[in-house]
């Protein structure tokens, strides 16, 4: 039951690439056309989303701390970000004079290209990959690494004693807290029995009555927090925005950038924040899958960007309900509470495989994960109990 | 493109790191002078699986693999030292760790 | 050799691309770690050996070990790099910019000249060797799923041993440079 709207994008650029050929051009040319027209929209779309999040998500937060966001720039605020993007462009660009002013100019772009590359491997439908890698999750996660260079780079090179504090901070964040988030990545393409993300889409379907997305399995339940939280931590969003909160180090390692390079960084964070919830998306919710077979009337790039944007919308939730992790708490928590976890899921989920699959294998899985669990959550929070305080100085 | 173009590219990523590694008195530029060697042997690896008459066999890939896992621990542990031995020489020259020097 | 490169690239120009694609990272890794290893700012040092990592990445990925391409990137740049760089600033010389470049004495110059003799003594052998002047087979894949039945069959006790040479590394680095409590 696919409907006409399913075939639409693929059909455009099937259209207008014959247009193009049309002319005689060489086989070769309309390659490059093509990959041309596929980045372009890619870029496009999810510079959009980078726009109408940032109103969206200054809206949300507030409203859950019962006040209006922005909405004096348009209906109901929704120009601020044309707005906001004259205010970064027209700003002066600032670079300290002793700085080291080719590392501080290079350090945006170098933030910003691997988040854009990422977008390459992401299935946004029913046969709609840019790129069929062989092992996607692992360019995935290569081309993440690059953003740790980044951060580096915008520290050192801001000559700013927070700002190599607050970048030192960050990427010891970062590390600690892409271990997990590899492993329960992992977790599903082990089940799946490939790294590319077009197979564990695949992995995921069949489903009748319940749909067979990983998440909802002990094991995938696991994982897949997991994942999400490490991907609040990668993207430095609450309540892991220790690096670049205001109230700590100024900006952390932002300190030293003003306009369009802010902007830049800002809008690197916020595509790979949509690039790790896609991932999120294809690995444990199912991809661009309907939960019930009816469902498929909606077109699966609805049901993938639906999904993003849901998952998205809980990131800002939860941004505007926790407090900030101090950076021992933060570093703990990845090292002592969800790297074990993450094993516990990795063991969990091969028990469940072979198992067989069925009701045991449930109770198994379910055992594995949840020991481990009730263990290192009471192990955890004793750690941090409040004890009687004991006065030095007076009776 | 011939197997000797990448064989003479990687002897001479090998002799820069060597030349890094002989001549620099910085203990984290010898280092990197390391890692510079150790990447022109995994590209020698590479450059001969790829012109092998058999690329199904898949060893000149592993021991890249292996090779790249033994750099980051050796690379993790030299670092590790090259800190303690700061803090005892407050220098990480290597021209200053003299001590039993006769 | 080059007259011949250059009319099979000018007729097809997906192979000149194809080309192309070894040859520039390739250039760009020897610039990069040329330009490492005489620097005097040692930061400067760290960021040219990342980008001389990066352009390796890409050589192997070009060549057809696409999964070692991303091994290389993820463990060299995103973990080698940022622990030499934190090295880098928890050692903090005393002056970070103008380190000592270079021993004291004639040790340098003995240094480059043991490396020049050891390049020239490669390239005698690399370009007089018969087998080296192979052409390039038509292709050569590397699917994830055959390294991983490798690596899990022939070379399972490699992988173990690996394993833990990793974690004894891990531990021993962290008993290594932990401070002393007092």
């Amino acid at each position: 039951m696919i409907s006409s709207l399913e075939r639409v994008p693929i059909d455009l650029l099937h259209w207008f690439l014959g247009l193009v050929g049309s002319f005689g051009v060489p086989a070769w040319i309309l390659a490059i056309v093509s990959a041309l027209i596929i980045i372009g929209t890619i870029i496009g779309v999810f510079l959009g989303l980078f726009a109408l999040t940032s109103v969206m998500e200054r809206k949300i937060l507030a409203r859950v701390q019962n006040r209006y966001g922005p909405n004096r720039a348009g209906p109901f605020g929704l120009f601020q970000p044309i707005a906001d993007g004259i205010k970064m462009i027209t700003k002066e660009d600032l670079v300290p004079r002793t700085a080291d002013w080719i590392v501080h100019l290079l350090a945006p772009v170098v933030m910003m290209v691997p988040a854009l590359m990422v977008l390459a491997i992401i299935p946004y439908g029913r046969d709609m990959v840019p790129v069929e890698l062989d092992a996607g999750i692992l360019y995935f996660f290569a081309v993440g690494a690059g953003t740790e260079v980044a951060v580096f780079m915008a520290g050192w090179g801001s000559n700013n004693k927070y700002s190599v504090l607050g970048a030192m901070r960050a990427i010891a964040q970062m590390i600690s807290y892409e271990l997990p988030l590899v492993i329960s990545a992992i977790v599903t393409a082990m089940i799946a029995g490939s790294l590319s993300p077009s197979a564990i889409v695949a992995a995921q379907g069949g489903g009748g009555f319940v749909p067979q997305w990983f998440i909802l399995t002990p094991w995938g339940f696991t994982a897949g927090l997991i994942f999400y939280i490490c991907a609040l931590a990668e993207s430095n969003r609450s309540p892991f925005d220790l690096p670049e909160g205001e109230s700590e180090l100024v900006a952390g390692h932002l300190t030293e950038y003003s306009g369009f390079k802010y902007a830049t960084f800002f809008m690197a964070e916020y595509v790979g924040m949509f690039a790790i919830c896609g991932m999120f998306v294809t690995l444990f919710l199912g991809g661009w899958q309907a939960p019930l077979p009816f469902l498929d009337i909606v077109p699966s790039w609805c049901w993938f960007f639906g999904k993003v944007c849901f998952v998205a919308f809980t990131m800002i939730w939860v941004r505007a309900t926790l407090p900030r992790l101090r950076i021992d708490h933060l570093l703990a928590f990845a090292w002592k509470f969800l790297l074990p976890m993450s094993f516990a899921a990795f063991l969990s989920a091969a028990c469940w495989h072979y198992a067989g699959r069925g009701p045991l294998a449930w109770i198994l899985s379910l055992a594995i994960v949840g020991i481990p669990y009730l263990i290192l959550g009471n192990a955890f929070t004793n750690r941090f109990a409040v004890s009687r305080r004991t006065y030095l100085f007076s009776e | 493109m011939t197997l000797q173009i990448l064989l003479a590219i990687s002897a001479i990523l090998f002799a820069f790191g060597l030349a890094a590694a002989l001549s620099r008195s910085n203990a984290i530029m010898i280092l990197i002078g390391i890692e510079l060697m150790l990447g022109a042997a995994n590209l020698n690896f590479i450059a001969f699986w790829r012109f092998s008459d058999n690329p199904a066999d898949l060893a000149g890939i592993l021991f890249v693999i292996f090779s790249i896992g033994v750099a980051a621990a050796e690379a993790a542990v030299g670092l590790a030292i090259i800190i303690l031995v700061h803090r005892r020489i407050r220098s990480v020259e290597v021209d200053d760790a003299s001590n039993l020097k006769g | 050799m080059m007259c011949d490169f250059l009319k099979t690239c000018c007729a097809d120009p997906m192979k000149l691309i194809g080309e192309w694609f070894v040859i520039l990272p390739a250039v760009i890794l020897l610039l990069a770690a040329a330009a490492s290893v005489v620097m005097r700012n040692l930061i400067h040092a760290a960021l040219l050996l990342t980008l001389s990592f990066i352009a390796l990445g890409v050589v192997f990925i070009a060549l057809g070990a696409e999964f070692v391409g991303f091994v290389q990137l993820l463990v060299y740049v995103g973990a080698v790099a940022m622990v030499i760089v934190f090295a880098i600033l928890l050692t903090k010389p005393d002056q970070l910019t103008k380190s000592r470049n270079m021993l004291s004495g004639f040790a340098p110059a003995a240094g480059v000249a043991v490396a020049f003799a050891s390049l020239a003594a490669l390239l005698g052998f690399i370009f007089s060797s018969p087998l080296a002047k192979k052409p390039l087979p038509a292709t050569a894949s590397a699917p994830v799923a055959a390294i991983g039945e490798a690596l899990m069959g022939d070379y399972v006790i490699a992988l173990i041993v690996l394993g833990i040479l990793l974690t004894a590394a891990l531990v021993g680095a962290a008993v290594i440079a932990m401070e002393d409590k007092p």
